[in-house]
């Protein structure tokens, strides 16, 4: 069904109107269906670019080629067949150039031939070459026009805007003569802020600080003291692993050669979190994660290296080289560029400007690397028992392994298909053992998931529709057309990734700053300028303030690309402190609010939801950095839920249910879901019934006697604000009654059949989980009855 | 700056959702807000650009002759030729090199039959199957494009090698389910992960809410089915009494913002969520049924997962994917392979049968079948007891229930079953097709994601009207 051709598709949307010129739709139909399979199939094993040895000179996979000869001379003379070597050779009428050598074509393709060659050879293949002409309505696009110097707009109430920024803001509104929203109150002001940056709730000493601080600085007090503690780089850093895709698993590893787990992608996780910590700059940042090892800052600091864990942490896909280089180029491209440069892996793409030649620029230069198979040791090993037994048992493995794998061509070879396969099995556990060794065993030094340069950068092939045994011309490394000036330069430093690197992180690239301004925007607001934050092309809907976005993105590149200034700026602005009371006209006028006349309600995601109530509990671990631990073997470890265990191929159900990002994809934006999963999570799991305990038990709770100050306790540590009336004299009734009593919903055994009925699964619950099963108090539950409503999930 | 504009007062505007159940006579889970009003105005400020994912029912937008979908997975890629596709020129050249086949020939070593009024032939690895055979739409020309495992298990059930959402996804996307007690698309499985894992339920890009919930049917455990369905502590009355609280403190929390549809929605997921907690593990208890009916459909893994597929239909849950898989024998296939049409014969047989005495046979469709097909010739490394390998030209999958006719075969394979030669079924065809019978153009249903519309079908799809009643 693959019927479409993709120069047909060209032609049709005009802009490859080269092609138009030379040839008609059915010349080029011709050409697709007739000849380029015959060649393809017969001829490009020995005469095409990708041919292991090149016979006879002759190249047939290009115009070029065929035109040019070999070395008995030219192949086809166009318009006349029989003077074509190529012809004579088909036909097999001369005993000394018989081709294809093994089997003659079928007289139908061999008429196909002549009668091709017969009406001038037209070869679409020659029109790839030419630049394809571009339309003025694609290379207008807001997104590729560099960004721009603007100048603050004029407002109508001057008074209202503290930055510049919200001049912008102010402007947009004006126009629909909407007003912004009053101040937020000081406790909603420093609840939205501690969860903005650090993912958890304030404690109620510094809302109490904050409250009391009358000074005009107080906010930036506040938010200085959240740019500085190391919980930022937890909060923010989760953000960007959502775009990298992050995962402690391969997914599909390769079959037979690796394990699928990835024992280090943890130290890639920590260098995001560490370099939002340091407010690396952002240029900076984007250098190491694409080329960390090609610059010269690794060899005072090796952990840098680490960064490449954003090219390689990605599905492997059952070892399908093709489709673990698209992931890298889709990871980049739509990372830093909200580009869809992937739809052009086999064709031109349909919207965007992006003929399918870039992709395969690109692939070249991905291509033109590789994974080590050991990733480098990163840190300073010294000799200690516990990197001693670490080594032993390693290199133990990894001969065992390596004998497994040498044995299995002559167990192949041999036909003993049992002992083939029995040590293919053991080849897998001892892969698997390796790296439950590199991941849990204390003397494992940290590596880092490297890519490297292969000795030699090269070219890739376009692959005709995609497909890989459809090879057209070779494509030359280089960066992307919309991006460049009209010369664009060939790369040739090693793979090319290094000059690829430094076409993402420039000024003067007009994508790259406004992609990473509009992210952190997105997360500031609830939405960004643009809401689509992965694709930034012509099917985007524009920027809601577009001259906003240009501002902080000159502001962004000026100011050293300081992604902490960024959150300053916009966090000391009126716009981002306006409340979020609505306004029943507004809705109308501007029912998705993207005007900003009012802050935005916004659900936390799983993370700081989790987070959050093992704070409230009093229970939340707060080591940064390290291992990741399985939350769903250790349900009652209390680590933040970024260092949770990313199983890409399975990933937790609970993260599921609450909309994680799925580490197969670029994920800018979450979806946002409300399924009753959610609900039961609240409501039953015995971490939020253990929250609840806790807060109970807390000594201050237990000293104090009189329950409207309780009340009041529960309120400071989950909402940060006291009770209203009507919200103490509901507590104080619910409170006041007695439990009902009943019986809690038995756990009846499902079922009865299945072989393997595994008694060490059948307990109630998994892990700590509730060694105490007393019944919850009146206050326990109330505490908990807390914990469920909508407070506890928003910020507003 | 008029402070006054930004009162609370919404609801002057527009009814909140309660008082407008309240005077519709209407309980709470029976429509949303958006639902009734669009999506524009309720749709969170976060996902403006998106519509507002919904469970509820929706009507398709053409006449439908199925409402359901169980969908048999029979993973492992069953050999057609000795099942549901018989070739006595096979047998003949039993042991002889095959023209262009490049192998030994290897003639099914079971019996064929002809059975019911239509005489369709069936293995005899299927007794009981066989006796239904009047029921079934047997097509047997289907093809795909990669015969490895995995890729063409997850081909099969969301059409793409890639990262795209499942058919059940899209089912549900589509229709929505019928039962807001219980998810609307469940997938059982007997232990273990299938090859390509959750991608086989993955909503991918749509809406979490469409994901499959994949279900361990041998957990031992009710309350390890769906995650957190079992308080440990609190008794039901007084859950419902804590709920009631939390209702209240939302409503109050509402009243101080605004009434926004993010939530108002939370409202309905705590009612749902209540209600889960008896009815979904309900659906899974099969001490509920008669002894007579666990016995009927055999008190197996496939008996159970059967049986637990009727009790899911029966409440209105949307598509239910049962893994039966067990099916890759490269050799000693004369062995094991009846062993695997055991384990699902009977099950199905009386799967079929229950649900026409229960009246839901013609409106649920029901799909058997793996994710390629096996070569005629002998498996090389089957050594002296041979089997099959692998082959993606041809298989056959079987149809039964809503809007398929039965007592026919569809299609044709070459005389010894290498290749599908007439009336071919491509997976994209298989899925347009079920989305036909469901009432849906499946080049319409579509879901703009990144800047483009996407499709089960991607760009392909014949719907094969020959199949329908």
């Amino acid at each position: 069904m693959k019927n479409v051709l993709p120069l047909m598709l060209l032609v049709a949307l005009g802009w490859g109107r080269a092609v138009a010129a030379d040839l008609t739709p059915a010349q080029t139909d011709f050409f697709e269906k007739k000849i380029r399979p015959v060649l393809a199939d017969n001829c490009y094993k020995c005469h095409s670019t990708q041919a292991e040895k090149v016979k006879g000179g002759l190249l047939l996979d290009s115009r070029d080629g065929l035109l040019k000869g070999g070395d008995t001379g030219v192949a086809i003379v166009p318009g006349n067949p029989e003077a074509s070597l190529l012809i004579k050779a088909v036909r097999y009428t001369d005993p000394d150039l018989q081709m294809p050598k093994n089997k003659k074509l079928d007289d139908d393709q061999i008429a196909d031939l002549v009668a091709w060659v017969k009406m001038g050879a037209p070869d679409p293949r020659v029109a790839m070459v030419a630049q394809s002409k571009w339309d003025d309505n694609k290379t207008n696009h807001w997104a590729w026009q560099p960004v721009k110097h603007v100048t603050v707009p004029q407002v109508s109430n001057p008074n209202w805007c503290r930055t510049p920024m919200d001049n912008f803001i102010l402007a947009k509104l004006d126009e629909k003569d909407l007003k912004p929203s009053a101040p937020a109150d000081k406790r909603t002001l420093i609840r939205r802020a501690t969860f903005d940056l650090i993912g958890l709730p304030p404690t109620p000493e510094e809302v109490q600080d904050f409250v009391s601080d009358t000074s005009p600085d107080a906010f930036a007090k506040v938010v200085d003291r959240l740019l500085a503690s190391p919980h930022y780089g937890e909060r923010w850093g989760r953000h960007w692993l959502d775009v990298a895709r992050y995962s402690d698993t391969k997914g599909q590893p390769r079959r037979n050669t690796e394990d699928n787990l990835n024992p280090f992608a943890w130290t890639y996780r920590d260098y995001v979190i560490r370099s939002f910590n340091e407010d690396k700059p952002y240029n900076q940042f984007i250098m190491e994660q694409i080329a960390a090892d090609r610059l010269a800052s690794w060899k005072r600091d090796p952990t840098n290296l680490t960064a490449l864990g954003f090219l390689t942490v990605g599905d492997h896909f059952m070892g399908m080289q093709n489709d673990i280089l698209n992931d890298r180029i889709d990871v980049v491209t739509k990372g830093f560029l909200a580009l869809t440069v992937t739809c052009a892996r086999c064709h031109d793409h349909k919207f965007d400007p992006i003929p399918q030649k870039d992709y395969y620029s690109l692939r070249g230069i991905f291509d033109s690397c590789v994974e080590p198979k050991n990733e480098p040791v990163i840190a300073k090993v010294t000799a200690t028992e516990a990197y001693r037994g670490y080594y032993q048992q390693r290199e133990l493995l990894t001969t065992e392994a390596d004998n497994l794998e040498a044995s299995l061509p002559g167990f192949r070879k041999s036909g003993d298909l049992d002992a083939f396969k029995e040590a293919r099995r053991t080849l897998q556990q001892k892969e698997h053992a390796i790296a439950e060794l590199d991941l849990n065993n204390p003397g494992s030094p940290e590596r880092a998931m490297v890519l490297e340069d292969a000795a030699k950068g090269h070219d890739s092939p376009l692959f005709i529709r995609g497909e890989a045994g459809n090879r057209g011309e070779i494509v030359p490394r280089r960066f992307l057309q919309i991006l460049s000036a009209p010369n664009r330069p060939v790369y040739t430093n090693g793979s090319g990734r290094l000059e690829l690197a430094l076409g993402i992180a420039s000024k003067n690239n007009p994508l790259t700053a406004r992609v990473m301004i509009n992210r952190i925007w997105e997360h500031h607001f609830g939405a960004g300028f643009v809401p689509t934050p992965d694709d930034f092309g012509m099917m985007s809907d524009p920027p809601s303030h577009p001259e906003l976005l240009d501002y902080l993105a000159m502001n962004f590149m000026t100011n050293g690309w300081s992604i902490k200034k960024i959150h300053r700026l916009i966090m000391l602005s009126s716009v981002y402190q306006e409340s979020s009371e609505s306004n029943p006209r507004y809705v109308q006028i501007d029912p998705g609010n993207r005007l900003l006349w009012r802050a935005n309600i916004r659900r936390l995601e799983y993370e700081p939801l989790r987070d959050s109530l093992l704070a409230i509990g009093g229970m939340l671990d707060t080591n940064i950095y390290g291992k990741p631990v399985d939350l769903r073997k250790q349900p009652d470890n209390t680590r933040r839920t970024i260092y949770d265990f990313v199983d890409r191929a399975n990933i937790d159900d609970v993260l599921i249910n609450f909309d994680f990002a799925t580490p197969d994809m670029v994920t800018g934006a979450r979806h946002q879901t409300t399924v009753p999963q959610q609900a039961l999570f609240l409501m039953n799991s015995p971490m939020v019934i253990q929250v609840a305990r806790r807060l109970v038990a807390t000594p201050d709770f237990v000293a104090t006697e009189d329950d409207a100050e309780r009340l009041n306790f529960l309120y400071e540590r989950i909402y940060q604000r006291p009770p209203s009336p009507e919200e103490t004299s509901l507590g104080l009734e619910f409170v006041g009654e007695t439990p009902l009593p009943g019986e809690v919903l038995p756990l009846a055994a499902n079922n009865d059949g299945g072989k393997k009925f595994n008694q060490k699964n059948n307990q109630a619950f998994p892990g700590y989980i509730m060694k105490n099963r007393a019944p919850l108090t009146s206050w326990e539950e109330y505490a908990q009855a807390l914990l469920q409503a909508n407070e506890t999930s928003f910020v507003n | 700056m008029n402070q006054d504009e930004h009162s609370a007062h919404l609801e002057d505007h527009f009814l909140t959702r309660r008082q407008f159940l309240q005077r519709a006579g209407m309980g709470f889970g029976a429509l949303s807000l958006a639902a009734m009003f669009g999506n524009e105005l309720f749709a969170p400020a976060a996902n403006a650009m998106e519509a507002e994912a919904t469970l509820l029912p929706k009507a398709p937008p053409l006449p439908a002759k199925a409402k359901h979908v169980v969908h048999i997975f029979a993973q492992g890629a069953p050999s057609h030729v000795d099942t549901w596709d018989p070739k006595p020129a096979l047998s003949k050249m039993d042991g002889q090199e095959i023209p262009g086949q490049n192998g030994v020939a290897m003639g099914s070593p079971f019996k064929f039959e002809k059975k019911g009024k239509s005489g369709i032939e069936v293995s005899e690895v299927f007794p009981q199957m066989g006796e239904l055979v009047d029921d079934l739409c047997v097509v047997r020309s289907m093809y795909t494009d990669i015969p490895a495992h995995e890729v063409a298990t997850v081909m099969m059930n969301t059409g793409s090698r890639l990262v795209r959402p499942s058919v059940g996804s899209w089912v549900l996307y589509g229709l929505g389910t019928e039962n807001q007690n219980m998810p609307g698309f469940i997938s059982l499985r007997p232990g273990g992960a299938p090859p390509g894992g959750t991608a086989n339920w993955q909503s991918a890009f749509l809406p979490g809410i469409y994901q499959g919930v994949s279900i361990n049917t041998k957990v031992p455990t009710l309350n390890m089915l769906i995650e957190n369905i079992r308080n440990p502590v609190t008794p039901l009355p007084e859950q419902r009494r804590q709920l009631d609280l939390v209702h209240k403190l939302n409503e109050i929390h509402s009243q101080n913002l605004q009434k926004d549809a993010q939530l108002e929605s939370r409202l309905e997921a705590y009612e749902m969520a209540f209600r889960m907690q008896t009815e979904a593990t309900d659906a899974f208890d099969l001490n509920k049924e008669p002894q007579s009916m666990r016995e009927m459909y055999g008190r197996s893994a496939q008996g159970n997962q059967m049986l637990i597929a009727r009790r899911l239909i029966e409440r209105g849950v949307r598509f239910v994917q049962v893994w039966a898989g067990g099916w890759d024998h490269h050799q000693d296939l004369e062995e094991k392979l009846p062993d695997r049409a055991k384990d699902i014969d009977q099950p199905l047989a009386a799967f079929i049968k229950d649900l026409k005495q229960r009246g839901l046979f013609d409106e649920t469709l029901i799909v058997w079948g793996g994710e390629f097909g096996r070569k005629p010739t002998r498996d090389r490394n089957g050594g002296d007891n041979p089997g099959r390998d692998h082959n993606s030209k041809a298989f056959t999958t079987v149809l039964a229930g809503g809007g398929v006719r039965g007592g026919m075969t569809y299609g044709k394979t070459d005389d010894f079953g290498a290749a599908s030669i007439e009336n071919k079924v491509h997976v994209h065809d298989l899925h347009a097709t079920i989305l036909a019978l469901l009432g849906f153009d499946h080049k319409k249903l579509t879901y703009r994601y990144n800047g483009r519309d996407f499709r089960l079908t991607e760009t392909s799809g014949e719907i094969v009207k020959a199949v329908f009643a």
